[in-house]
């Protein structure tokens, strides 16, 4: 009995871990790394957990998940609110659109998709904060550098997401 | 048999078409929480305060490692680089003592001249220290979070400094934790004086390392070098804090190098001049206060 709770627990939390793992990135965007001309192009990495989650597991991060992260973030960073939410959601639906393209595809084509779908994020946002924001539009070359930064750190972050991926999802099953 | 997969498949398209209704209906609070965050933008402000509040621990424990590695970093760079130091620092301490005995001089005849004057002397500073947890640059908004609020007597409009110079303002405050707008930030603009000369400028910042001068008075007299101080207008900044000096000057418009390297600050000061500054109070506050300063005044 003790066992069978224990196991349903231990599904439950291992459900939880593309969200806990997304979470922890957002958060991660914002710590202050002290390198040197870094904080002005932080990457998108909440964007990079989404895309991988939408790729590999789209039953464990739903929209609501990928909303209040969106959210939180806004709220954290200042920028406007809905504006990131927005970006990470039409991320996910693009992807979830396109679930066969992205069936067994060797990481090479992932991560040219991934380049793809953070430059039109990327450019959506910026037109979102400009429209939104008081101050008007940002310099895009910041945005630009934001993004490149986004695509270069893609296989880093993507390895350590796959590894969360086959360490506590596949022993569930 | 086909009863069941019919229900199925029945099944699957209501779910479907729910998802669909979810998403879009999440889509559709998203532009309308956009529209709300630019007409309320007090409300919006209030949860996020909550939320930096929350969240604030967590930055803390998060950014923690980070700047264990840095200070290990700056460690070995300072060891590596301690004789060359030391040098210097014997040169410009003596260099400072001239200096300080210079300055004794001057202050006995500031207080002999003040009392002469008799000049109502300006409000000490309050000073609060507190640490960044969070940087939340990206290239949409320059902020930093640190980890002191209303409870350590940090208010919005407050000037927040390092050892080098302005950092910024605290531009929300909730209870444990403040944001900090970076003069850097696209929404910062300065009231400054620019060189020895001391000619009044705006300088605002453009989501970019180096913020610009705005309504120079003589552009020719910006020249490369120059410090960059508060000039203490609309009583938002004390003046003479300093900034950061022009780096580059031509057609286009003077850009000014901060004294403060973002990337390396890890404490700040919240320095509490008594200013009332145009940004510490909404305008209905103001108007609120204002028959309480005439009242003063007769």
């Amino acid at each position: 009995m003790q066992g069978t709770l224990l196991h349903r627990m231990d599904g439950t939390a291992r459900r939880f871990v593309p969200f806990g793992v997304t979470l922890i990135l957002m958060l991660f965007a914002m710590t202050p790394t002290y390198i040197p001309g870094l904080s002005h192009v932080t990457p998108m990495y909440a964007l990079m957990a989404v895309y991988f989650w939408a790729i590999y597991r789209p039953d464990l991060l739903g929209y609501g998940a990928t909303f209040s992260i969106g959210i939180l973030e806004d709220l954290l960073a200042g920028t406007p609110l809905g504006s990131g939410a927005l970006i990470l959601l039409l991320c996910q639906r693009v992807v979830f659109h396109q679930q066969k393209f992205f069936n067994n595809k060797p990481f090479g084509i992932i991560w040219l998709a991934f380049a793809l779908v953070a430059a039109g994020a990327a450019l959506l946002r910026w037109i979102c904060v400009g429209l939104v924001a008081t101050s008007g539009f940002t310099p895009i070359g910041q945005m630009f550098t934001a993004y490149l930064m986004s695509v270069a750190m893609y296989p880093i972050i993507g390895w350590f997401l796959a590894k969360a991926h086959m360490k506590l999802l596949a022993q569930s099953e | 048999m086909r009863l069941p997969t019919g229900q199925i498949s029945r099944f699957g398209t209501l779910k479907s078409l729910l998802q669909r209704f979810a998403y879009l209906s999440l889509i559709g609070l998203t532009g309308a929480l956009m529209l709300i965050g630019k007409a309320d933008t007090v409300l919006v402000e209030r949860a996020s305060d909550a939320v930096t509040d929350a969240v604030t621990p967590v930055l803390r424990v998060m950014s923690e490692p980070a700047a264990v590695v840095a200070d290990f970093v700056n460690n070995l760079r300072e060891l590596a680089a301690i004789r060359e130091e030391n040098a210097e620092l014997r040169e410009s301490n003596s260099r400072l003592l001239q200096w300080q005995s210079l300055a004794q001089k001057l202050e006995s005849e500031n207080k002999s001249l003040r009392g002469l004057s008799a000049l109502v002397p300006e409000p000490n500073a309050t000073f609060v220290t507190a640490r960044v947890v969070a940087d939340t640059g990206g290239a949409f908004a320059q902020s930093i979070l640190i980890t002191a609020g209303e409870q350590s007597g940090v208010h919005k409009g407050q000037v927040v400094l390092t050892g080098e110079g302005l950092v910024g303002r605290v531009m929300q405050a909730g209870l444990y934790s403040a944001r900090v707008l970076l003069i850097t930030d696209i929404n910062s603009r300065i009231p400054v004086l620019v060189g020895e000369a001391g000619n009044r400028a705006i300088l605002a910042g453009d989501n970019s390392l180096r913020p610009r001068l705005l309504f120079l008075s003589n552009k020719s007299a910006a020249a490369h070098g120059d410090k960059i101080v508060t000039s203490g207008d609309a009583e938002a900044f004390p003046p003479g804090i300093p900034i950061g000096q022009v780096s580059r000057v031509e057609e286009g418009g003077v850009e000014v190098e901060p004294f403060v390297v973002r990337d390396k600050i890890q404490h700040v000061r919240v320095a509490d001049y008594g200013l009332s500054g145009i940004l510490a109070q909404s305008p209905p506050a103001l108007k609120a206060e204002a028959p309480k300063t005439e009242k003063v005044e007769k």
